[in-house]
């Protein structure tokens, strides 16, 4: 049954996804300079925000297991960081391809761009640190302290690298300009993108959850099969 | 639509579906691959519990 | 003041340990000479170039002939299970990890102060026109490296590629610490003065310190003992 919901929500998003596609190409107006990439900023930006969410989850689920040992808190943590993984790397090769038209180059070492890269290599180590380990009680409480230290360093890293250099384009959308930059029609499609895109990261963080669950249920299963 | 720089949006919309999809195709291979285990572990707790 | 009493006994015991072989030492030094010896190959020694890369050099020299000494903070006690003697022992997985990280701290400050001046000489900069801001550096720095790669020792200390991943685990978490290290470091060598907007990087690096010693001692007997 959960099975059920699961997919059904995902085949939601993909085809709200779908459809907000059809908005960003057809019914949005132009923009001056840019041409067509610019509506490259429509996964962009919400790539982004979806990742960083997953990551703040992944943070917070760490902190939950630090202090209740939960075992679903750890299925989450990695779930979400590795969900959050994925939407880094979209990301990034959605933000490598618009430079190439804008700027000239696949790739600059501006703040944002070098936080990005910084984070993605971050939780790659994270998963590499939880392959590295085979017990899974170790594996959790260690995974659990390498993503609280992860996270606090992102958010430091950023701050940090911003103090650096800047070349990334500034914030244009309206909470954090006050308004009057961006075409409404174009902040909502930014929007309606962010929240399929979210639904999407949601479903598959739930079924990765749930084969993280299946796993750990085979491993235990197999200890009590050789136990006899 | 205008059209300049129009493959540059197809190859950028491209790589992000085709790295989301990517990551779909490794969660139903991994749900294969659990799938497997399973039947394994089974098999092997009926053997167990059968010659006895 | 129990607590620092053990530490300071851990750090003593280490560190005594270490002086009698000083194999970590050597290796981290020797490391560290080649490091500065293969970058004169890439830059142009007495140009103007490597006195705006001073700072980086220096820090990338430490930080890699650091690795060795931080890697061996929780991987000398796997023989004969001294690691598990000293979680045994009635002292709190703080204190264990605090004094390994004092211990770690003045290594990795011995391996700089010889390879500042090999650098001074090597590549023709006189660092010590600005000695009382740049040891404030130094330590500071030092100090947050070492705190990291204490952590992070623990936290590999029980894998086989534990070489390869304390290395790939620590840099990235580091860089802050790095990046404020590396801006003032190449001020102070080359004696220019730190400008307003340049305090900033004083601040990072005791925010970076207060911060990740502060997590490091509440976590560190989440991954020692479980």
């Amino acid at each position: 049954m959960r099975e059920k919901i699961l997919y059904g929500a995902g085949i939601l998003g993909t085809l709200w996804l779908v459809r907000n596609l059809y908005v960003i190409c057809l019914v949005l107006p132009d923009e001056t300079a840019q041409g067509a990439i610019y509506r490259n900023l429509f996964f962009h930006v919400p790539s982004w925000f979806v990742s960083f969410t997953a990551y703040f989850a992944a943070g917070l689920a760490s902190i939950a297991y630090v202090a209740k040992r939960n075992p679903v808190a750890d299925t989450l943590a990695v779930a979400c960081v590795e969900v959050g993984l994925v939407f880094t790397c979209v990301g990034l090769a959605t933000g490598s391809i618009w430079a190439r038209i804008i700027w000239g180059i696949w790739w600059t070492w501006d703040a944002r761009l070098t936080w990005a890269l910084i984070t993605a290599v971050i939780y790659a180590g994270y998963l590499m640190l939880r392959r590295a380990i085979d017990d899974p009680t170790t594996r959790a409480k260690n995974a659990a302290v390498l993503c609280i230290f992860s996270f606090v360093s992102v958010m430091i890293t950023y701050k940090s690298i911003e103090w650096w250099r800047t070349q990334h384009p500034d914030p244009v959308l309206s909470f954090r300009t006050g308004g009057g930059t961006i075409d409404p029609a174009m902040e909502s499609a930014v929007f309606q993108n962010m929240l399929a895109l979210a639904l999407l990261a949601a479903v598959m963080i739930a079924v990765r959850m749930r084969q993280e669950a299946a796993l750990r249920e085979v491993d235990s299963l197999r200890r009590m099969a050789h136990a006899r | 639509m205008d059209q300049r720089n129009f493959t540059f949006l197809f190859y950028g919309f491209a790589a992000a579906w085709a790295i989301v999809s990517i990551y779909v195709l490794t969660l139903v291979s991994r749900e294969r691959k659990i799938r497997g285990q399973i039947d394994t572990v089974r098999r092997m707790l009926a053997e167990k519990e059968n010659p006895r | 003041m129990r607590f620092a009493r053990q530490s300071l006994r851990i750090a003593a015991k280490d560190l005594r340990a270490e002086m009698r072989t000083k194999e970590a030492l050597n290796a981290a030094l020797a490391f560290g000479v080649v490091i500065l010896v293969i970058f004169s190959f890439v830059l142009d020694p007495g140009s103007e170039a490597i006195r705006e890369m001073s700072g980086g050099l220096l820090w990338l020299t430490f930080v890699f002939a650091g690795a060795l000494i931080l890697n061996r903070a929780f991987a000398r006690e796997l023989p004969n299970d001294c690691l598990d003697t000293l979680l045994a022992a009635p002292l709190s997985g703080a204190a264990l990890f605090l004094g390994k990280t004092l211990a770690s701290f003045v290594l990795l400050i011995i391996v700089e102060g010889i390879c500042l001046p090999i650098f001074g000489v090597l590549y023709d900069i006189n660092w010590l026109l600005q000695p009382g801001l740049l040891a404030a550096v130094l330590l500071l720095a030092t100090w947050g490296i070492s705190v990291i790669g204490t952590v992070f020792s623990a936290l590999t200390v029980n894998l086989r590629l534990r070489e390869l991943m304390l290395p790939m685990l620590v840099y990235p978490i580091m860089i802050p610490a790095l990046m404020a290290a590396m801006r003032l470091t190449t001020l102070l060598v080359t004696n220019e003065p730190i400008s307003n907007d340049d305090w900033i990087w004083f601040r990072l690096l005791i925010g970076f310190d207060i911060i990740f010693t502060s997590l490091a001692l509440g976590l560190v007997e989440i991954v020692l003992i479980g």
